[in-house]
């Protein structure tokens, strides 16, 4: 078991490195940066500021070498000449170049090699600049374009409520509705009710949020609020002011009825989808189950219908359920990024997509980092999860 | 046995003797017993046929702007040719069928390349993977495994806007621009070309996984079977092994993915366009089209029903015919 974690644990580790550098790779190549956005205001006009390049530059480490600039990013390191015992090592290490490719070296014999630094930037030069403490450290820089200056962390953190509040309604309702209608629908098979909902589960998955949350709108928000019928709102999380609706009477912004009021379309769509998965997943499980020879034979044995159903049957149907557990986590953090642009829900997903429109990468890509590591330990916990609901499985 | 049969001639005269049925036959009947699949792909033939037609039926250019004051109702006639815009004009004037009908041939064809090349690098890694086992598949396994321990969503979305944002970051052969320009109707001035073949690439490097992970289990399972070494002994190489026994074998679970991956890259392309991070304005997919929707859906509710109802229409169908094909191709796997 022991061993068995520190493996695991070690996979994970590297897996995080692996795509802690894959995602700086996607933030070195990405475009649109603090230099061009610099580059686009000012053209028009006049050439950029040399002094002001040379500062978003030093801001953004981006005079620094590839190499450096990973460290930094990664552990917050280097942060200047490194001492070590009272004595400075290598301060004069050049660590990146701050004006490229104006010197020129003129050899005797006519030869001209450019040099391609004229303002190297040494490792003393990197005392006191401003870094932060390291992706490791749960610290992704500074927002470059959504909130200037503002941690990232700090931006998460003020969307992290509401996607949860989001997600975590809609999950556990469409795992709630999901069990009951998965059990009858297994135990009677080609029922009626069985082809009703599985049709049903079959449009729910094969209709795009995108599509869903639209007509939500357009018919509970837009078509309702024409008719005079109570109607719901069509985005947002709360309302900027008081709203009288018809026969519910009048919402108070930012009480708890007015939050309620704009979560149920929101939670709604997002049920309706993943319910249709949730439900298809549990009929599957309980055929299989009721197919096996246990439950033959606690039905030989006398017990009534219920029990064998509910005890014997739909507690080993749900050992496979823990595996799409683990899918869970990471959705619980990075919520539905399509519902929550469709209903303007000010969530992470709505916070991702936002970044991504803005050219602020580096909110984008601890998102990225974030969701991934929440994945991992997903498949950790869900393995692990197993082995203690079915103990026929043994971890090695 | 065969002398038993041709001694009792009287007998099988009055059996209906009759010609057994191919195996595509038992798979088409099946299928068509399927209603939702069969109603499905009449359907989405019909959105087929009009988009290829789309130069022939489109009643107006496809970019061309305020040919009536913005946001037109449906069936009004154009004050200058009289035609009839159909399905009305959008925010700056442009005619929605026409829109609609150029959209569809460029949103189906994204859709068919994607699954078409997904699923052909799929197949050849996962049958490469599992045929020689060794270093070939641990490298695909990795890389499988990495793959799916990133949420393909979010990443999908950063790498389409970063190439999105620079589609010259990737160099296109223009034979390749070309092709992709004149298969669906796209300017050749810009950067449109580019941006719908950096979209099918994008989606194709996040949607072969799946394909790679079931070639890689059936040829797994198909490899020790005492057919190949037969076909060994016989002195057969190993693509032909590949080719002729292993991968008709794997044929039909793979038919099924391919249909669902189609739902799959449509609903990838339009959720991308739709965020904004994917194929542009004015180049039109239904994704772009319901964004610009939304943005005066308060104002024109019925706007987002023109895209939206293709969209659907498509999804649901392409998931319907997968599943009727998987009713039919093999009916223990039946839900």
């Amino acid at each position: 078991m022991l061993n068995y974690l520190i493996r695991r644990f070690a996979v994970i580790v590297t897996m995080a490195f692996v795509i802690s550098f894959v995602s700086f790779a996607l933030l070195y190549a990405a475009p649109g940066g603090p230099l061009e956005q610099l580059a686009s205001m000012q053209s028009t006009t006049r050439r950029p500021d040399p002094d002001e390049v040379e500062r978003i530059m030093k801001r953004y480490d981006l005079d620094l070498d590839i190499g450096i600039r990973f460290l930094r990013w990664l552990i917050g390191h280097p942060r200047g000449s490194i001492v070590i015992g009272g004595q400075e090592i290598s301060p004069n290490l050049q660590v990146g170049c701050l004006k490229p490719g104006r010197a020129q070296l003129v050899y005797p014999d006519g030869r001209i090699e450019e040099i391609n630094c004229a303002k190297p930037v040494y490792l003393r030069d990197l005392d006191g600049r401003p870094v932060s403490n390291g992706v490791i450290m749960l610290d992704f820089g500074r927002s470059q374009q959504l909130a200037r200056e503002q941690p990232v962390s700090q931006l998460i953190n003020t969307r992290l409520g509401p996607t949860l509040l989001l997600m975590g309604l809609s999950t556990f309702l469409a795992i709630a509705i999901a069990i009951p209608i998965g059990v009858y629908s297994a135990v009677k098979q080609y029922s009626r009710f069985d082809y009703f909902f599985t049709t049903l589960a079959f449009f729910g998955s094969g209709m795009p949020t995108l599509f869903t949350g639209v007509m939500g709108i357009l018919i509970f928000a837009l078509i309702f609020k024409d008719l005079g019928l109570p109607y719901l709102p069509a985005g947002l999380a709360t309302s900027n002011r008081d709203v009288a609706i018809p026969v519910f009477g009048l919402i108070r912004a930012g009480t708890v009825p007015d939050r309620i009021w704009h979560l149920i379309l929101p939670v709604s769509v997002l049920t309706f989808f993943s319910l249709a998965g949730w439900t298809r997943f549990i009929r599957s499980s309980m055929l299989e189950v009721l197919r096996q020879d246990y439950v033959r034979t606690a039905r030989a044995k006398g017990l009534i219908e219920r029990v064998v159903i509910m005890k014997h049957a739909l507690r080993n149907a749900l050992i496979p359920f823990v595996t799409l557990l683990a899918g869970v986590l990471p959705s619980l953090f990075g919520g539905a990024i399509i519902t929550e642009s469709v209903f303007s829900w000010p969530g992470i997903g709505k916070l991702f997509i936002n970044s991504l429109t803005a050219s602020d990468y580096p909110v984008a890509i601890a998102y990225l980092l974030i969701s991934t590591f929440l994945t991992l330990v997903g498949f950790l916990v869900s393995d692990v999860l197993y082995t203690i609901v079915d103990p026929r499985i043994r971890m090695s | 046995m065969a002398s038993t049969t041709a001694d009792l001639p009287a007998a099988s005269r009055g059996i209906n003797l009759r010609k057994p049925e191919s195996q595509w036959g038992i798979v088409l009947r099946r299928f068509r017993r399927h209603r939702l699949a069969m109603i499905s792909l009449f359907v989405l033939v019909l959105i087929f046929v009009a988009s290829l037609l789309a130069p022939i039926l489109a009643p107006f250019p496809r970019d061309a702007t305020g040919l009536a004051p913005r946001f037109s109702a449906p069936l009004t006639a154009n004050s200058q040719t009289g035609a009839l815009h159909i399905l009305g004009v959008d925010h700056v004037g442009r005619d929605f069928f026409t829109r609609l009908l150029y959209a569809a041939r460029i949103t189906l064809s994204v859709a068919f390349s994607v699954a078409t090349a997904a699923t052909l690098v799929g197949m050849t890694l996962g049958a490469l993977a599992g045929y020689f086992r060794g270093i070939v598949d641990s490298i695909v396994m990795r890389v499988l495994e990495f793959m799916a321990s990133i949420p393909d969503f979010p990443i999908l979305l950063i790498i389409a806007s970063i190439l999105i944002t620079d589609p010259k970051l990737l160099p296109y052969p223009p034979f390749l621009l070309n092709l992709v320009g004149n298969l669906m109707l796209l300017n050749t001035v810009g950067i449109e070309r580019a941006q719908v073949l950096t979209m099918i690439v994008v989606l194709t490097l996040f949607g072969w996984t799946g394909a790679a992970r079931l070639m890689r289990g059936m040829v797994l399972s198909v490899r020790e079977r005492d057919f190949i070494e037969s076909a060994r002994s016989l002195g057969a190489n190993n693509a032909r092994i590949i080719l002729r026994h292993v991968v008709p074998n794997a044929f039909p679970p793979l038919v099924v993915a391919y249909t669902l991956s189609l739902a799959g890259a449509l609903t990838a392309e339009t959720a991308l366009s739709f965020l904004g991070v994917g194929i542009t304005d004015p180049t039109p997919t239904w994704g772009n089209m319901l964004q610009f929707a939304t943005n005066f859906m308060l104002t024109n509710p019925w706007v987002p029903l023109i895209p939206g109802i293709p969209v659907v229409l498509c999804s649901l169908g392409f998931n319907f015919i997968g599943d009727g094909l998987r009713d039919a191709l093999d009916p223990r796997l039946k839900m």
